[in-house]
């Protein structure tokens, strides 16, 4: 029943663009999607799982990697990196001491920032499937 | 801040990875809370056991 919908995720069945942009939404911030389409749940894991891969990446002081990375390995883990959102822009903007790429850790701390933008990259899916669909 | 770094083993950095992954493919993949939970558990099992198989398997070269 459509009248049991959210109001926004009716609207969305209406109009295709609304549903672009709750996944625009999603994707600057992580769960927001979920949080506009009613899924109140999975917004809260989302954002909490991004978050703290995002921080856990930040204090083992992995690589961020910006859209100038120079080969292909850099481009692809920025565009993972950049999948996290407004963690993505906080990561660069914090991480001034740079990398710890020396040891293990640092590594092993860009992983969690890429791992961090894929799972804010498939809630983005997830959100604008449900945006365009009555069940999620 | 964490100018530093902080310090974690292979083994606990590989936990805390497997368990925030699981819990995010769970939420995203599963609808009802005991499915969720099922999986997450599931999924997390399979990330230690398949990372320590593959260190196993990888050991012989590292000497």
């Amino acid at each position: 029943m459509a009248s049991e919908l959210p109001l926004t995720e009716q609207s969305a069945k209406l109009n295709p663009a609304i549903a672009f942009v709750i996944a625009l939404c999603a994707w600057i911030v992580p769960g927001l999607g979920h949080l506009l389409t009613g899924r109140r749940g999975r917004a809260a894991v989302l954002f909490i799982v991004t978050a703290g891969l995002t921080l856990v990446g930040f204090a083992m002081r992995g690589e961020v990697f910006t859209p100038r990375s120079g080969d292909t390995f850099g481009t692809l883990g920025f565009l993972a990196d950049a999948g996290a959102g407004v963690f993505y822009f906080l990561a660069r903007s914090l991480a001034t001491a740079g990398p710890d790429l020396a040891r293990a850790t640092g590594d092993y701390g860009s992983r969690f920032f890429a791992a961090a933008g894929i799972v804010n990259l498939l809630g983005v899916l997830d959100a604008y499937r449900i945006a365009r669909a009555r069940r999620g | 801040m964490f100018r530093t770094g902080i310090h974690m083993s292979h083994f606990a950095a590989m936990a805390l990875f497997a368990l925030l992954v699981s819990v995010a493919l769970a939420s995203l993949g599963r609808h009802t809370f005991q499915e969720r939970l099922k999986y997450a558990v599931w999924t997390f099992l399979l990330f230690l056991i398949v990372g320590v198989g593959i260190a196993w398997l990888m050991y012989p070269l590292s000497r």
